[in-house]
C-alpha cells in the first residue's frame, strides 16, 4: 500500500490487522513473512469463496471485509425471509423476499470500501470443479447436513497430489442456540466432514405407528397432519413448508387430532418447528463462529499464527464451555479414507434388511440407497422399470447375491459420492 | 382423489388461529430459546457501553438485533482512521474526524428498528466525577466496559460494586489475538435455567394417585396389548414397591442390587418386544438418582440473602434486580419449608413436565393430568406457605409459578468484585501452576492495561516485570507466558476485526444470560486465545 488517502483506501487503515501482519508472534510458523508480502497476498492476490449468506455467512463477510480479503464470492439460494431479521444483520424489512447473497454483497460492498463480494444466487451444486478450482479457501456458514456433504465430497475430489494448488482448505461453521463448532478441514490431510458425521445430532424421527394409532405429544398430532393427512387430502400437491396458508392447514388439523385426543400444547409456532425442522438461531452464537472460522480463514491466508487443529466446539448455556480438538481421520470414511467401510451383517439377512440398516446407520446417513456390485445390480431406487425390475431382490438374502468380503456399492441422490461398502458375514 | 383449489386451504386457515404478528415472527428463532419472558426482560433492559470500539460495537449489534430495550454507546472520541477500517459500523473514510459514538449509533439502531439507541459524547472520566454522573451509570441494567484504562476501570468497578442494586459490569479486554473478560456481579438468581435433565417423577415416593394407579395394575390381568403399553413410571413404581418389601424398605444401591433390579424388570416382559419394558430398565437410573432435595438446591437453603427480606417490601430506594434477588430469596425460603413442611411430599414440589414413554394416547393422557393434578395441589401448598410466613412480600404470581416448576434447577450465583481475586497472589501463583495457559494470558493482560495506562513502552521485558508483581516473590513464569507475552508485545494496541467479533459474540451471550436469568453466565474471568482458538475460565 502506498500513502494515498481515498475513499476506497486511506493511511492507517489496517492499523490494528498490520500489527499482526508485521511482526511474528512466538508461536507463528518460521514460514511468516512479515510485512508487504504477506499483505499483498492476502489484499490482492487472494480470492476466497463463502458458501451461505445466512446466520453465520452475514457475520463472515463482514469479518472477511474488514481482515482485508477483497476478492470474496458469495452462494446461496435462498431468499430473506422475515425470520432471519433477528440475526442476519446486513438484511432489512425493506429486503424480504430478496435472494440473500445479491443484498449481503452490495451491503458488504457498500459499508467496506474497495472490497469486491461477487454474489451467486443459486445452489452450490450448479458449480463444477473448475468454479471452486479458482478459490484459495472456502468458509462454510450452511445449516444443511447435505449440502456440507457435498462441498465436502467435492474438494475432497479435487485433490490432486501433483498439484497443491489443488487442495482448498474447508472451514466450516455451525450452530444451535448457545451451542455451535467451527472447523479446518484440509482435504484428504485431515479428518472431513464425512469422518465426523457420527457426531451429529440424531433427527428426533417418530416412529409411524405412534403417529398414526398412539399420539401422546403435540408433536405427533403435527406430523400426523403432515405425513399422513396432507397427503391423504391433497395427494401429489406438495406442501410448502414457507406457506403460512400451508401451515395453517396443518396447524389446524393438527389442533382437531390433539382435541379428539385430549392432547394439549400445538401452536402455531410449534406446528412450525415441527414440520420445518426449526433449529433456534440467534445472533450472538453466530457471531462467535463466524468470528472463529474467520480467524482460522485469516490464519490461513497469512500464516501469521497456527490455525485450529481442527475442531473448536462451544456450549455457551452453562457458562462459557469450549472445547478444542484434533478429530481423526478416519480410514474408512468413504470420502477421504480411500479403504471401504466393512460392514458385518449375518447370513441370513435380506437385501431389505441391510438397507434398513444402512439408513439407521448414524455415520452413514442416507435416505433411499441403491445398492450394487461390481458386476450386477441388487436393487436400484430409480427409474421406476429398474426398481420394479430389481424389487423381488429384496426379499433374497444378501448372502445368496454378495460373497464373503465382496464389495457392494452404494449410492443415493442425496449421497455426492459412491458408498463401497465390504460385506462380511457373522 | 379431488384435488382441493387453494381456496380451501385458504378458507382453513382463516378459522380461529393464524399466522404469528410480525414482531413474534422476527423473534422466532431466539423465542424459541428464552421465550417470550426472556424477550420481555431484553425488552425492558437499558444497557451503557463505554467506548466506541470495534469489540464495542460488535457487542451492540448483537444486543440490538435480539432487541433490547435500550442502549446508551458512551465515547468522547473522533473517528481515527484506524477505526474507519476496523469498526463494521462506522461509515468508512467518510467518518474520519467525526464523533465516534454518533456515527455509530445510527448504523446500530438501523438493524432494529423497536431498540432505542443514544450517543454520549463525554469522556468516561469526567462523567465519573460527579454525582449525577455517577447516578447516570448507576441508572443502567447493565454496563459494558472495553478496554478502559486501569484507573478508570478501577474508580467504575468499585462505583458500581458498592450497593447491590447497582447494575452488573462486564468489563472487556483484548490485543491482537487474546482477551478475557469478567462479569461483576453480587448476586445472579437463575429462575429458569433450561436444563437438559428431566425433575424427579417422584417413583420412590409416588404420590397418593400415581400408587393408587399402580397397585391397582396387575399384570397378570391385563390382556397382550395393554401390557404392552403400561407406561414405565408404573412399572419402575410397582417394581420399587417389590423391591423394597423384599429389601427392609431400602432402595437398590450398589451396582450387584441395581442389576438385580433391571433384572426383574427384564423379567416382567411378556414378549420378547415390549417396548415398554425395555424403556423402564432403561429409566431404572431413575429410581436411585431421585433424592428429596438434590445437594445442589440444599446448598442454596444455606444462603442468607444479600438484603433482608424484610427491607424488600419498601420498594423505595432498591432496585428492579434487587427487589427480584430479594423476592427470589423468599420463594427458597418458602420452598424450605414446602420441604419441611408435613402436609407436604417431604421433597421438592412435582413438575407437571413428562417425557415421552412407550405407550398409549389414555394411558398417557390420563398420566400426563395425574401429574399437573398433583402438582397444581403441592403449588396451592406452596403458595399457602409463602403467604402465611411471607405475608408482607409480594411476590408476583407469575414468578411463584416459574419458580415452583424449576425448583429442581434453580440457582443462585455469588460474584465477586472485579480485581478481587488478584489480590490474593498465592491464589493466582497455584492457578498459573494449575492453569498456566489461561492465567498466563490473563496477567498479561492486566500487565499490558497498566503499562499502557502508565505510558510505559510495551515490551516483553517490561511486561514480565509487571506480572512478577503481580505474583509471590520468586515466582517462576512458564512457557505459556512468553506465549501470552510476544503476543501482546507484537500486537498491544489492536482490536482485529476476528477478535472483535468473536467478543461480540461472547460478551452479548453473556449479556443476555444476566439480563433474562435463563441460563448461566461465566464466572470468574473468561480468557480467550484466538493463536490456538481455546477458551478457558480461572479465577472463577
Amino acid at each position: 500500500m502506498n500513502g494515498n488517502s481515498t475513499s476506497s483506501d486511506w493511511d492507517g487503515r489496517y492499523f490494528h490487522v498490520d500489527q499482526i501482519l508485521d511482526k511474528p508472534g512466538p508461536r507463528t510458523d518460521p514460514s511468516f513473512l512479515a510485512g508487504d508480502g504477506v499483505k499483498d497476498f492476502l489484499r490482492n492476490q487472494c480470492k476466497i469463496l463463502v458458501i451461505g449468506a445466512g446466520g453465520l455467512g452475514c457475520e463472515i463477510l463482514a469479518n472477511l471485509a474488514l481482515s482485508g480479503f477483497k476478492d470474496i464470492h458469495v452462494i446461496d439460494m435462498d431468499t430473506i425471509d422475515i425470520s432471519n431479521l433477528n440475526r442476519q444483520f446486513l438484511f432489512r424489512q425493506k429486503d424480504v423476499g430478496k435472494p440473500k447473497a445479491t443484498v449481503a454483497a452490495e451491503f458488504i460492498m457498500n459499508r467496506v470500501p474497495g472490497v469486491q463480494v461477487t454474489p451467486y444466487y443459486g445452489k452450490i451444486q450448479d458449480k463444477d470443479e473448475d468454479y471452486y478450482m479458482q478459490f484459495n479457501l472456502v468458509v462454510c456458514g450452511l445449516d444443511s447436513v447435505e449440502a456440507r456433504r457435498w462441498i465436502n465430497a467435492t474438494l475432497v475430489n479435487m485433490v490432486d497430489p501433483e498439484n497443491p494448488e489443488s487442495l482448498k482448505p474447508l472451514i466450516d461453521g455451525g450452530t444451535e442456540g448457545f451451542k455451535g463448532q467451527a472447523r479446518v478441514i484440509l482435504p484428504t490431510v485431515s479428518s472431513c466432514y464425512e469422518c465426523s458425521l457420527d457426531m451429529l445430532n440424531k433427527p428426533t424421527a417418530f416412529p409411524i405407528c405412534t403417529i398414526a394409532n398412539t399420539p401422546r405429544l403435540p408433536e405427533h398430532c403435527i406430523e400426523w397432519a403432515s405425513v399422513l393427512e396432507w397427503p391423504r387430502v391433497f395427494g401429489d400437491k406438495k406442501l410448502d413448508t414457507d406457506d403460512p396458508e400451508h401451515i395453517g392447514w396443518l396447524f389446524n388439523h393438527a389442533l382437531k387430532r390433539a382435541k379428539e385426543f385430549k392432547i394439549e400444547g400445538v401452536t402455531w409456532s410449534l406446528t412450525q418447528g415441527v414440520v420445518k425442522n426449526i433449529i433456534p438461531a440467534i445472533a450472538s452464537t453466530n457471531a462467535i463462529i463466524a468470528a472463529s472460522c474467520c480467524n482460522e480463514a485469516f490464519k490461513i491466508a497469512t500464516s501469521s499464527a497456527a490455525y485450529l487443529n481442527n475442531y473448536f466446539m462451544l456450549i455457551g448455556t452453562d457458562g462459557v464451555y469450549s472445547y478444542t480438538f484434533e478429530h481423526e481421520q478416519r480410514k474408512d470414511c468413504p470420502v477421504c479414507g480411500g479403504e471401504s467401510l466393512d460392514i458385518s451383517i449375518k447370513k441370513d439377512w435380506t437385501v431389505e434388511r441391510l438397507i434398513e440398516m444402512l439408513v439407521e446407520k448414524q455415520d452413514i446417513q442416507i435416505k433411499k440407497p441403491s445398492l450394487s456390485t461390481p458386476t450386477k445390480q441388487i436393487y436400484l431406487q430409480a427409474p421406476p422399470q429398474l426398481e420394479q425390475a430389481t424389487r423381488p431382490n429384496l426379499e433374497k438374502k444378501v448372502s445368496e447375491l454378495v460373497e464373503d468380503g465382496g464389495d457392494i456399492t452404494v449410492t443415493a441422490a442425496s449421497l455426492p459420492f459412491n458408498l463401497s461398502l465390504r460385506i462380511k458375514y457373522i | 382423489m379431488a384435488q382441493p383449489d387453494s381456496q380451501e386451504i385458504g378458507d382453513a386457515t382463516t378459522a380461529v388461529h393464524s399466522q404469528p404478528d410480525s414482531k413474534t415472527r422476527r423473534y422466532d428463532r431466539q423465542l424459541r430459546l428464552w421465550a417470550a419472558s426472556g424477550q420481555s426482560a431484553l425488552e425492558s433492559s437499558r444497557t451503557l457501553v463505554i467506548s466506541a470500539s470495534a469489540t464495542s460495537t460488535s457487542i451492540l449489534k448483537n444486543l440490538v438485533l435480539p432487541g433490547i430495550g435500550h442502549f446508551t454507546l458512551l465515547d468522547a472520541d473522533a473517528v481515527s482512521p484506524a477505526d474507519a477500517g476496523n469498526n463494521f459500523f462506522l461509515n468508512g473514510y467518510s467518518s474520519i474526524g467525526k464523533n465516534k459514538a454518533e456515527e455509530a449509533v445510527p448504523l446500530l439502531t438501523e438493524l432494529n428498528e423497536s431498540v432505542d439507541g443514544k450517543a454520549e459524547v463525554k469522556p468516561i472520566d469526567e462523567v465519573l466525577q460527579t454525582d449525577e454522573g455517577r447516578n447516570w451509570v448507576k441508572s443502567f441494567s447493565l454496563v459494558i466496559a472495553h478496554n478502559l484504562s486501569q484507573d478508570t476501570l478501577d474508580t467504575l468497578s468499585k462505583l458500581l460494586w458498592d450497593g447491590l442494586g447497582n447494575p452488573p459490569l462486564i468489563v472487556v479486554r483484548s490485543a491482537g489475538f487474546l482477551a478475557d473478560f469478567f462479569i461483576q456481579f453480587h448476586e445472579q438468581c437463575i429462575i429458569e435455567p433450561h436444563s437438559e435433565t428431566f425433575p424427579s417423577l417422584r417413583l420412590t415416593r409416588p404420590f397418593p394417585a400415581l400408587a393408587e394407579w399402580a397397585n391397582s395394575t396387575d399384570y397378570d390381568k391385563l390382556d397382550p396389548t395393554e401390557h404392552a403399553h403400561i407406561p414405565f413410571p408404573i412399572i419402575l413404581v410397582k417394581a420399587t414397591e417389590k423391591w423394597k418389601a423384599e429389601h427392609d424398605g431400602q432402595l437398590p444401591k450398589v451396582y450387584a442390587e441395581k442389576q438385580a433390579f433391571k433384572a426383574a424388570i427384564r423379567d416382567l416382559q411378556k414378549k420378547m418386544d415390549e417396548e415398554n419394558f425395555d424403556e423402564a430398565e432403561a429409566q431404572a437410573w431413575r429410581i436411585s438418582g431421585e433424592v428429596p432435595v438434590p445437594s445442589e438446591i440444599k446448598s442454596l437453603f444455606a444462603l442468607t440473602p444479600l438484603v433482608p427480606a424484610s427491607s424488600s417490601s419498601s420498594t423505595n430506594g432498591s432496585s428492579v434486580s434487587e427487589q427480584s434477588n430479594a423476592a427470589f430469596h423468599t420463594l427458597l425460603q418458602t420452598l424450605k419449608l414446602f420441604v419441611e413442611s408435613p402436609e407436604g411430599p417431604g421433597c421438592l414440589p412435582l413438575t407437571s413436565t413428562l417425557p415421552d414413554m412407550h405407550t398409549d394416547t389414555e394411558s398417557y393422557v390420563r398420566l400426563q393430568r395425574m401429574y399437573k393434578e398433583q402438582a397444581g395441589k403441592e403449588a396451592a401448598l406452596f403458595k399457602k406457605i409463602l403467604k402465611a410466613n411471607f405475608p408482607d412480600t409480594p411476590v408476583d404470581d407469575g414468578m411463584v409459578d416459574l419458580f415452583v416448576k424449576n425448583t429442581h434447577h434453580v440457582n443462585v450465583l455469588r460474584g465477586k468484585r472485579w480485581g478481587a481475586w488478584e489480590e490474593d497472589k498465592s491464589a493466582v501463583a497455584s492457578s498459573l501452576e494449575s492453569d498456566p495457559r489461561e492465567t498466563a494470558t490473563h496477567l498479561a493482560l492486566s500487565a499490558l492495561s497498566n503499562l499502557q495506562s502508565k505510558g510505559i513502552d510495551v515490551t516483553a521485558d517490561a511486561l514480565r516485570a509487571d506480572i512478577l508483581t503481580r505474583l509471590p516473590p520468586n515466582t517462576e513464569l512458564p512457557e505459556e507466558m512468553t506465549n501470552a507475552v510476544g503476543e501482546l508485545e507484537r500486537s498491544p494496541t489492536a482490536d482485529v476485526p476476528n477478535t472483535a467479533a468473536f467478543l461480540g459474540g461472547m460478551i452479548a451471550q453473556e449479556a443476555i444470560k444476566m439480563i433474562t436469568k435463563q441460563y448461566v453466565p461465566v464466572k470468574g474471568y473468561c480468557v480467550v486465545d484466538l493463536v490456538e482458538s481455546w477458551t478457558g475460565v480461572v479465577g472463577a
